[in-house]
């Protein structure tokens, strides 16, 4: 099982990705509406990779990246963000801050599963 | 030659006037809140000598007789001054010109053969003629005309002159016509139109420099410009454009200039930062008669045009990216619902989720395009060069759109001669956009059954790629905009098909933006042909012509 920690402020998509990657079996998902909760959630939950939401009120996605690179259980995890501005500029500028991927909105609930796995091997 | 025009008067005595002098004060008086600048001052005390010295005249031939030798002496020296001074003409009561001075002559360019007998009317030329009505309604009643009178030389240019006019009647009271003394005032209006343009200048909210070709040293700046750049009145000779080339701005209007003199160009114009404000430049190169060459540089502010674009492309930029959170939703739903993730719904539910699957697509594509289309017009669409083989990256296109094409019942096929690789250095991504909008376009146009052909030609420099369909062809009326924004908006199967109505304008743009060109041939009934021509080399734009970049409106 891997082990996913995402953090997304929207509802209506947490529980889209909660169902999408709900759907092969091999993900154990915890979600947080924010930044702030995700550096709560992971007091309790070490993930093997973090799905980031880009754009949120308070603490943004690269905020509560950089926070939680200052725990040492989480300074090497990999991090995919997902993203409505997946501009080129913005995706190379999201690479540099050394995502994994960057996943751009709207997203396909049937292959996103898949995509993650995919960017984690590579990423291993 | 003064001889001739005393005797002409004297032979026009039995005028009753006696006003002459009153007539002057008048001038003298009134005349200033008529004119303005320099003339005010100069014309009432000229206008006023005249009347004074004509009214003697006026006084008839009885005063002269009477007068002595010594005071007749006088009288002929004041006319002759007068004489010297202004232009003067008589006309009869058939408003036929009697008499006409040496100065009028020399002034207007006419004989005296020319003008003599004719209808004073030949000395206004046709949209002044009004006026010579006017004024010859005024003089019949009997009152004076003063005013400014534009004639006409011989030559068809306008000599513009004051006029004072004073009707002429006989001992009976009898009007017999009129006597004209007129003083060119064509300098005075040009200096006063000259002063007039030169504190426009001064006062204009842009900055004016002008500024010496050969030694680039400054001979004029205007207020605005002198505050902006921190200079005394004096001494700005003293500046060239190289104390300004350390900015930006300053550095592309000195290289603009140059290019000027070397290209002998006449003007130009960009856009750059100078004193970390933007700035729409424009620059004249100006040759005088005596070859003297300079600069006309005139710098306006767009700081606020350039804050309102760039809060319309946030503003674009926002909402585009907000619709997409609800759009995630929707289509992950549709998504999820449609793979059976939530179980087995009802075929009629199935075919109805897929339409608006279908439709959420559209709109992210809409979306994208929106995006695009915005980062065009502000020129700031990105590209990322690779040597790409051109007959690779067709067949990717094709496959990429095979699904396409089956819905639509479609063949593609590929028809490139030679299987060998064509190298192209460009951007394969843009040019993958490029090519899904014209295939799927001809998919989108095509009849089941028929054949989409995409054809790629080696042609030395460049590459030519042609996607070819067998539909019914672009009406003629709607091919000249066929490459603007939501051209097809007419079009009923742009919703049935899935466009967006904005990817030609895109291509368009993208083709240009890589050095290309972008075309296309179609017969009513008989099929489309789109095609692009791209250079094997990738050619900026900006490296075609070594002029400041321009930012394009859209």
């Amino acid at each position: 099982m891997i082990k996913l920690l995402h953090v997304e402020d929207d509802a209506d998509i947490r529980e889209i990705a909660h169902l999408a990657l709900g759907l092969s079996g091999d993900f154990e998902v915890v979600q947080s509406a924010s930044g702030e909760e995700a550096l709560v959630a992971v007091q309790d939950f070490t993930p093997d990779v973090l799905l980031l939401d880009m754009m949120m009120p308070g603490m943004t996605g690269r905020q509560t990246l950089e926070r939680m690179r200052l725990m040492p259980e989480l300074a090497e995890t990999p991090v995919i963000f997902m993203t409505a501005r997946a501009q080129n500029a913005e995706v190379e500028e999201l690479r540099n801050l050394g995502a994994a991927d960057v996943i751009s909105k709207p997203f396909d609930p049937m292959t996103l599963g898949e995509q993650i796995k995919t960017t984690l091997k590579a990423f291993a | 030659m003064s001889g001739l025009f005393i005797q002409g008067l004297t032979d026009n005595t039995g005028t009753g006037f006696a006003i002459g002098t009153a007539l002057a004060s008048t001038w003298f008086l009134l005349s200033p809140s008529i004119l303005s600048g320099a003339a005010a001052n100069v014309l009432p005390a000229l206008g006023a000598i005249a009347i004074a010295g004509l009214a003697p005249v006026l006084l008839t031939k009885y005063h002269i007789r009477q007068t002595t030798s010594g005071r007749a002496l006088s009288m002929a020296q004041r006319l002759s001054a007068l004489d010297r001074h202004a232009m003067v003409n008589i006309v009869n009561d058939k408003h036929q010109l009697t008499e006409v001075n040496d100065l009028l002559l020399e002034m207007t360019g006419y004989s005296r053969r020319d003008l003599i007998g004719e209808q004073v009317l030949k000395l206004y030329d046709t949209p002044n003629r009004a006026l010579a009505l006017q004024i010859r309604s005024s003089l019949q009643r009997g009152e004076m005309w003063q005013g400014e009178t534009p004639l006409r030389r011989k030559d068809g240019t306008m000599i513009y002159t004051h006029s004072t006019i004073l009707p002429l009647f006989d001992s009976k009271g009898n009007w017999t016509g009129s006597i004209s003394v007129r003083t060119d005032i064509t300098q005075t209006r040009q200096l006063l139109a000259d002063r007039d343009v030169s504190e426009s200048l001064h006062e204009l909210r842009d900055d004016i420099w002008i500024v010496r070709a050969e030694s680039e040293k400054f001979t004029y700046v205007n207020a605005a410009a002198r505050r902006r750049l921190g200079w005394q009145e004096t001494g700005i000779g003293a500046h060239s454009l190289g104390d300004l080339a350390h900015q930006p701005g300053g550095k592309a209007i000195r290289a603009a200039c140059r290019r000027m003199v070397e290209r002998e160009e006449t003007s130009t114009q960009f856009e750059e930062t100078l004193f970390d404000l933007p700035f729409h430049i424009s620059i004249k190169f100006l040759r005088d008669e005596q070859d003297d060459a300079r600069f006309l540089i005139v710098l306006n502010d767009i700081s606020d045009r350039v804050e309102q674009e760039r809060r319309q492309s946030e503003f674009i930029s926002t909402v585009s990216h907000e619709l997409r959170s609800p759009l995630t939703s929707i289509k992950g739903s549709m998504g999820l619902m449609l793979s059976n993730a939530t179980g087995d719904l009802p075929e009629k539910a199935v075919g109805l989720l897929e339409i608006a699957h279908r439709n959420a697509d559209r709109l992210v594509l809409i979306l994208n395009d929106i995006l695009d289309l915005e980062k065009i017009s502000a020129g700031k669409l990105e590209f990322t060069l690779d040597d790409v083989d051109m007959c690779e990256l067709v067949r990717e296109a094709t496959e990429a759109n095979l699904s396409l094409s089956e819905r639509f019942g479609i063949t593609l096929d590929i028809d490139c001669v030679d299987e060998a690789a064509i190298a192209v250095t460009t951007d394969p991504n843009r040019l993958m956009q490029v090519m899904n909008n014209l295939v799927s376009n001809a998919c989108k146009f095509s009849k089941p059954g028929d054949t989409v052909t995409i054809r790629i030609r080696d042609e030395g420099d460049n590459v030519r790629v042609s996607v070819r369909d067998q539909g019914q062809g672009i009406p003629v009326p709607d091919q000249h905009k066929i490459f603007q924004k939501f051209a097809d908006l007419a079009n009923s199967a742009r919703s049935t098909k899935g466009g967006t109505g904005l990817g030609l304008s895109i291509c368009k743009a993208i083709v240009q933006s890589l050095g290309g060109t972008i075309g296309f041939t179609s017969r009513e009934g008989n099929g489309t042909t789109f095609y692009f021509v791209l250079p094997k080399g990738h050619i900026k734009k900006e490296e075609t012509s070594s002029e400041p970049p321009l930012r394009v409106a859209s």
